[in-house]
């Protein structure tokens, strides 16, 4: 490791002409952290990883890498490897010459390139197609070969920009693994965007939500899950998202769809609020809100049911060996540390 | 029993229909065939036979200017063509012009390829501009440079010579000024072709890979020498190929600017067949001296086609 790897994100403003593209971003890295960049696509998410790179300037505010102004410094003196979503292999060079091009720039003797690069294809299970040109490769014989050149190079900073996106589903499940692994032995600080919130959940760390320019959200996957900041984090994170349905506060309780439930927020006097319940945290009981099955979608462990709540949908999921059938009329509840109350005007969480 | 049955009838339907495609087949050849004729027939009338009637001549002794002495000499033209030493020279001429105007063209075009692909603004206005030398027919273009551009005192680069303190100089009639200034009319005329191929296919690099290579810690100049340029070598190769068989056969530029001279100095074999041919009237002989001139392209060509495949 040539250094720490600890980033500063001081204020980033990015305009692209009228559009601002980020406005006004504030993050901190830790060394050796796992930090992602979650957000939905043109949330800013790319333009912030490729502003940390030096790909791209930005409009106003600080960048600092080991407490280091580094905003005005070119991107070939950041010592930051990354791993593009196009992977961005030089075509008309072999994988070896590829992994290799990083250590020659950094004018390493040929002595010591040749097991580095060695090394660095076996990491990634490469190291039987050091022959070939990267047309010949498989996408995901690619993405390995991207990221054996990233990590060839044992820089303080590893980017990867959505590097799964382009492998089938199968593939992108045993990479994601594979790439959690690799980070976690290599111990590099490595800074991951992606709009797929569940890579974000079990790759990160921590994470930092993106929507339209500025990010909502900064903590753990389990902080962000537990307690989303707002009405579109809420919806953005979690599979099948959260329900969120318009309802009436009343002095510690929260009426959906004419059905009284306790909340543990507290917020003064009666006010229309969105309540969220995520579909996992519902239960079936006596006496809750009644509600009708219109859908089963058996999941083989788990079912997803879409409930008619009087008018309003709700989908809920349900452990196997306990589903109701289509048409039923069920009646449902939720803890009241379960029920995340929003304001619908700021979109903020009360 | 029941499969053999149906295996057999099956062949039995199988070879009629079969015998029935081999026919249409046949018919479809044909008329392909009728459809090309024309066509091939134009082009055997028009490049084929005169290429071997040239050949046939070249055996000959065909001097308009004294008939009495024609007839079949066999190689005997091609004895006086390895003895004439104003073959030799000419062909010199023709390696060095061809050499030099290729080797500015492609470096020249590379350079305001790559200056052009950086501007962000009026890119379009340099392509249209940068083209309109290689749409002039190259005698229009070896008459500009004659009178506007070369004339002492009064031609453009006449004039800027001597303002820059050279004083006026003698461009078409000193022996090796002349050599420049044809070079130079060629190269001027030509390098936007290259230019533009070029141009197109930088054009056609994904960005992304440059981005790769900054991050890989290389310099502008290590990106250029290990990516620009191995990506562009197809393309800088066919620029070479296509532009040496154009330069080796040159004619019009030449012919209009200095004819060949001062005396033999910008005298390229072609331009020399032409004048043993129809000024010598020495038919025969500059027929010799243009199949020379085919053999010598061929064996360029074939290099520079071996170089493409080597890789």
């Amino acid at each position: 490791m040539s250094g720490q790897g600890q980033v500063s994100f001081r204020n980033i403003v990015k305009m692209h002409g009228e559009f601002a593209a980020l406005k006004g971003v504030n993050f901190d890295i830790k060394p050796g952290e796992f930090f992602a960049l979650l957000g939905p696509s043109g949330s800013g998410k790319s333009t912030t990883l490729r502003i940390l790179a030096g790909l791209d300037a930005p409009t106003a505010g600080r960048v600092l890498i080991d407490d280091k102004d580094v905003t005005s410094t070119d991107a070939r003196d950041r010592d930051i490897a990354m791993v593009f979503q196009s992977y961005a292999l030089y075509p008309h060079m072999t994988v070896a010459e590829n992994i290799a091009f990083p250590l020659e720039m950094a004018k390493l003797p040929k002595a010591e390139i040749a097991p580095a690069v060695k090394d660095a294809a076996r990491k990634v299970k490469i190291d039987h197609l050091l022959d070939r040109k990267p047309g010949q490769l498989s996408g995901g014989q690619q993405q390995r070969c991207a990221l054996a050149r990233a990590i060839v190079r044992k820089a303080r900073l590893f980017l990867l920009d959505e590097p799964l996106s382009n492998l089938d589903a199968k593939l992108r499940l045993e990479t994601r693994a594979e790439l959690k692994k690799l980070q976690r032995s290599l111990g590099v600080t490595a800074v991951y965007v992606t709009h797929d919130q569940e890579e974000a959940m079990t790759l990160a760390d921590r994470m930092a939500v993106f929507m339209s320019g500025e990010i909502q959200q900064v903590g753990t996957p389990a902080e962000v899950f537990a307690r989303p900041n707002s009405i579109d984090i809420a919806g953005f994170i979690g599979n099948p998202p959260m329900n969120l349905v318009p309802a009436r506060y009343v002095d510690g309780d929260v009426i959906i769809a004419g059905h009284r439930l306790k909340t543990t927020t507290t917020t003064a006097g009666e006010r229309d609020v969105v309540a969220g319940l995520r579909p996992g945290a519902l239960r079936m009981t006596e006496g809750g809100l009644g509600a009708r099955v219109d859908l089963i979608e058996d999941l083989g462990d788990t079912a997803a049911l879409d409930l008619d709540c009087a008018g309003t949908m709700i989908r809920m999921r349900v452990a196997d060996g306990n589903i109701p059938g289509e048409g039923d009329t069920i009646s449902i509840t939720a803890r009241p540390q379960d029920i995340h109350l929003f304001d619908p005007a700021t979109r903020m969480r009360l | 029993m029941a499969t053999t049955a149906v295996t057999s009838a099956e062949i039995a339907s199988e070879a009629p229909r079969s015998d029935f495609g081999r026919v249409l087949a046949q018919r479809e050849r044909r008329f392909a065939a009728a459809l090309l004729a024309p066509a091939f027939l134009a082009l055997l009338a028009t490049t084929t036979f005169p290429l071997l009637f040239l050949v046939y001549t070249s055996a000959f002794r065909m001097d308009l200017a004294m008939p009495f002495t024609n007839g079949f000499v066999g190689f005997e033209n091609y004895q006086v063509l390895l003895s004439d030493e104003r073959f030799w020279t000419s062909l010199l001429v023709s390696l060095v012009y061809t050499g030099s105007t290729v080797a500015l063209q492609v470096i020249i075009g590379l350079a305001l390829a790559l200056l052009v692909m950086d501007m962000k603004r009026g890119q379009g206005w340099f392509r249209v501009i940068a083209i309109l030398p290689v749409v002039l027919s190259p005698a229009v273009v070896g008459m500009i440079w004659r009178t506007f551009m070369l004339a002492p005192e009064f031609g453009i680069v006449d004039f800027l010579a001597i303002n820059a303190g050279l004083g006026s100089k003698n461009w078409l009639g000193d022996p090796t000024l002349a050599m420049v200034s044809v070079i130079a009319i060629h190269t001027w005329q030509w390098t936007p072709f290259a230019f533009m191929v070029l141009l197109a296919s930088l054009a056609s690099l994904p960005e992304d890979i440059y981005e790769a290579a900054r991050l890989d810690r290389a310099s502008a100049w290590q990106r250029f020498r290990r990516i620009t340029l191995p990506l562009l070598r197809p393309a800088i190769v066919m620029v070479i190929i296509m532009r040496t068989m154009v330069a080796l056969t040159a004619f019009a530029a030449i012919f209009t600017v200095t004819a060949g001279g001062p005396g033999t100095a910008t005298e390229i074999l072609n331009l020399y067949a032409y004048r043993k041919s129809f000024t010598e009237l020495s038919i025969g002989y500059g027929s010799a001296l243009a199949v020379a001139l085919l053999i010598v392209t061929i064996i360029i060509s074939g290099i520079l086609f071996a170089m493409r495949r080597a890789k």
